[in-house]
């Protein structure tokens, strides 16, 4: 084992943290799972991809997150309002369906190809790490998710917003009664986790490259670090992210066709031993 | 939001009426029409390829009757039972492998190798369910997923290349000499040679699920979906019906695997993928699941615009927009909505011959 | 007055470090009405969850006609004679009336259905589903699937609930009439103080989890300890 293949689990572990992050405040302020995270993720790659050129990567990483948000808030206000009164399940699968338009119209107007986006040229070089040299950019996206992850954290845990989402997360009935203003938070948290999927999506451009299949290859790692780390549980699912990026990266050098089921068996098991999750409350 | 309830068919019809078959009334004569029709409808149905000569609207049929069956084990189980699975992918898989493995692996005849593939898929139905059917809602969903995703990762691993040819697949191979039931490995392909069987299984697991939906367990499931504290309340253990309801379901999706591996002489991951698994739900659900035929129609559609659209590669677009707009609009589906219009069209017609 | 047909030992339900319910004892004998009232969070629905085995219980045991049947599922407790009823109705919605009275009744072995349905007056809408009929109506088949099949005991949490008080008064009456008929033990816990002083034969009242005064009507209404917890929380 290298410090360079568990690094490399790291900087994985590291995007799913932040788009898991995303999904985990929806799912816990909405209670719905929503299945187009992934087409939001990979919107921002895209996104990043078209981009690029005009206001290179740090432009991209700003325009990426907005754009994302802009998505996030049109699903709160065209999907998640309207069928407030459906039920979880139903509500899922239309988020399920709406991730197969998005994912097919971005391959109708970007194509079919794999595209290659190129990282911020102060980034290009290989950072000393231990003695052996590492992708100076894989290390700023495990800083980039350290940042988000303790800003996220900070906000939820000393903001007043972030006492609210966590209050409406718990109770909506009651948070209402109390005076929380459920609409305008809903709408905070579609924002905010799309501009986390798109932050990750962005991140994601020049490591993993922009492909027609990044939607769906990352949408079950995501959905099951969300439901082992438990319902709406942010700091849950970071958690998970990070142990199941590291475990998967590393495994598959040992181990690979016993390692490709580990997610599914971790979530199996967790689902059926303590349906809420390890962290959260109740799945449903 | 509330716990998942799906329209049932006193969603459809305006007036309800209790449950079909409870009517008071000469039953008899009533039950008797309805075998008759279906007994009708059956032998005209084989009749397909008389009418339909083209190969590929008989195709199109063929592939949809064996998808309708794997729909319809989904419908059955969301609609009576409330469990919604994205995983029936699993036993379609492992029986159509099954089969592919015992004929051209081990060389066992067709007809033995296709019983012992349904039984497969059936024992790890009952598996399955026992561990899972206890889980509500979402985490059943998610539960499901997992477990086809699983199957499908091992259906490409390549420590297992001996016994399922990874990435690509197994050309099914029959024994030489075997046939299965009088037809060759060669007329199998034969969508005009393959319609009489997938016709007759159709039409039986149509039967076979609407007779259950009917009896007293249909009932029993029912309360169970739509209130399973309560049902408990009443003396009931709900555990078993429920699995009970999930192997049936895991069988017919099993015998649509072994059809499906059949008439494709061919098996690939592409039975345990993610798109299949997701496009089977979108098919029962598009085609209204609250009745035996709306996923089977459902089926037809879909497999009809794989047809149309797979060269475009459009057709995951169209899937997606139905099943938005089904989940808004015509919770139903289509012969939710192709009913109620019908209900609407003749209450106009009679008001307007009244007057 | 019959053997005991019901009993609670010493009763108690712990959630983390709360007692909900902490050393609560009843009997109720066949044909006995026995209500239980209490203010709010007083622990009555808890006390009803561990009786019908709803909720575990963290000390005491049930007992039924002699019968330990504390570690018993609920399943099993309704086959065996006792059933409940719920504060919050819980009904099968999609089902039609007669249908889920029918439900009940072939798990029940109950052979006169048509007495209950009388009695509860659910004739009217047997076809109906029950979503579509008004709360009221559906309150009185949540009760009725609680008497369906002959139970020895019933437990019926606020039968009265989102009634008018005439409603309520009308359930209670036809409550105690079904109860003194076929000789079954009830637990009434209710809101309508007078209602249950009015149609029970005995009574406890509970207060933040524990009995503070148990007995006929009359003595606990006299109650200096009932009086001061029912005003006190008032106040």
């Amino acid at each position: 084992m290298s410090i360079a293949n568990l690094l490399n689990g790291v900087a994985f572990g590291a995007l799913l943290l932040i788009l898991s992050s995303g999904l985990a405040l929806i799912y816990g302020l909405r209670g719905v799972i929503n299945f187009s995270h992934g087409a939001l993720y990979m919107l921002g790659a895209y996104v990043a991809y078209q981009s690029v050129g005009a206001l290179g990567f740090w432009g991209a990483l700003v325009v990426a997150p907005l754009v994302v948000a802009v998505a996030g808030v049109a699903l709160e206000l065209g999907v998640f309002r309207p069928l407030e009164h459906r039920s979880h399940v139903e509500v899922g699968l239309v988020t399920f369906g709406l991730a197969m338009i998005i994912e097919r119209v971005i391959v109708l107007i970007w194509g079919e190809d794999t595209l290659p986006v190129e990282g911020p040229g102060g980034l290009a070089g290989t950072v000393s790490v231990f003695g052996s040299g590492y992708p100076a950019y894989r290390l700023f996206i495990i800083a980039t998710a350290a940042v988000m992850a303790v800003g996220l954290f900070v906000w939820l845990q000393r903001s007043r917003t972030g006492l609210h989402i966590r209050a409406t997360s718990q109770d909506p009935e009651m948070a209402e009664i109390l005076g929380v203003n459920v609409s305008r938070l809903s709408l905070l948290v579609m924002a905010v986790g799309g501009a986390l999927a798109g932050v990750a999506g962005a991140l994601a451009a020049p490591y993993f490259s922009v492909q027609p299949s990044m939607g769906q290859a990352i949408l079950i790692p995501v959905l099951i670090v969300v439901v082992v780390g438990g319902v709406g549980s942010v700091g849950g699912a970071m958690t998970a992210a990070l142990v199941l990026g590291i475990g998967q990266t590393l495994g598959n050098v040992w181990a690979p066709s016993v390692t490709v089921l580990l997610p599914y068996v971790l979530v199996i098991g967790v689902l059926l031993w303590r349906p809420t999750g390890i962290a959260g409350k109740r799945v449903v | 939001m509330t716990t998942f309830s799906p329209p049932t068919e006193a969603d459809q019809d305006p007036v309800p009426s209790g449950r079909p078959g409870a009517r008071r009334g000469p039953r008899v004569s009533r039950r008797a029409w309805r075998a008759a029709a279906v007994v009708a409808v059956f032998v005209i149905g084989l009749g397909l390829p008389v009418v339909v000569s083209n190969p590929y609207y008989l195709g199109i049929a063929t592939d949809g009757a064996v998808l309708g069956i794997l729909a319809l084990s989904i419908g059955f189980l969301a609609s009576r039972c409330g469990l919604i699975s994205l995983g029936h992918t699993t036993f379609f898989g492992l029986a159509a492998y099954t089969f592919a493995i015992s004929t051209t692996n081990w060389g066992w005849a067709p007809l033995v190798a296709a019983l012992f593939a349904v039984l497969v898929g059936s024992a790890v139905g009952a598996l399955v369910g026992a561990a899972i059917v206890r889980t509500p809602g979402i985490g059943f969903l998610v539960l499901t997923l997992a477990i086809g995703q699983a199957f499908y990762q091992l259906s490409v691993q390549t420590a297992l290349r001996p016994l399922t040819g990874t990435y690509d697949g197994i050309p099914i191979i029959y024994a030489d000499g075997q046939t299965m039931l009088g037809r060759d490995q060669a007329d199998m392909g034969d969508a005009s040679q393959f319609w009489p069987i997938a016709w007759t299984v159709l039409i039986g697991f149509v039967v076979v699920v609407t007779l259950v939906t009917r009896s007293r367990f249909g009932r029993t499931i029912e309360a169970v979906r739509e209130n399973e504290e309560r049902a408990r309340f009443s003396g009931l253990n709900t555990f078993t019906p429920r699995l009970l309801a999930f192997m049936l379901s895991a069988t017919g999706a099993s015998v649509a695997g072994v059809l499906f591996a059949l008439k494709a002489n061919y098996v690939s991951p592409n039975v345990f993928s993610f798109v299949t698994a997701g496009d089977s739900v979108i098919a029962a659900l598009v085609g209204g699941w609250t009745t035996a035929v709306g996923p089977v129609i459902g089926a037809v559609l879909y497999v009809f615009g794989q047809s149309e659209l797979g060269a475009t590669g459009n057709l995951q677009l169209f899937t997606g927009i139905a099943l938005v707009v089904t989940i808004a609009f015509l919770r139903t589906g289509i012969v939710g909505a192709l009913t109620s219009l019908w209900s609407l069209a003749r209450r106009v017609l009679l008001t307007r011959r009244t007057r | 007055m019959n053997q005991a047909v019901l009993s609670a030992d010493e009763v108690g339900v712990s959630y983390g470090g709360l007692r909900a319910v902490d050393g609560v004892s009843l009997t109720v004998a066949g044909g006995e009405l026995h209500g239980v009232i209490g203010p709010n969070g007083a622990g009555k629905s808890t006390f009803m969850d561990a009786l019908s085995g709803r909720c575990k219980l963290s000390a005491g045991s049930v007992s039924l006609g002699g019968e330990d049947v504390t570690g018993r599922s609920v399943q099993w407790r309704r086959r065996n004679g006792m059933s409940r009823s719920f504060q919050r109705t819980s009904v099968f919605p999609g089902l039609t009336v007669r249908d889920q009275l029918e439900f009940v009744a072939d798990l029940t072995h109950e052979t006169e259905l048509d007495l209950v349905i009388e009695a509860l007056g659910l004739g009217d809408f047997l076809d109906v589903t029950c979503s579509s009929i008004s709360y009221g109506d559906q309150r009185s088949v949540d009760i009725a699937m609680a008497l369906i099949g002959r139970p020895t005991v019933v437990l019926l949490d606020e039968p009265g609930a989102g009634l008018t008080k005439e409603e309520s008064a009308r359930m209670l009456d036809h409550i105690r009439g079904l109860c003194r008929e076929r000789e079954v033990a009830a637990v009434l816990v209710e809101h309508d103080v007078e209602g249950v002083f009015r149609v029970c034969d005995t009574i406890t009242v509970l207060d933040r989890g524990v009995v503070i005064a148990s007995g006929l009507p009359a003595d606990v209404r006299a109650d200096p300890q009932v009086i001061s917890a029912y005003l006190g929380s008032e106040a």
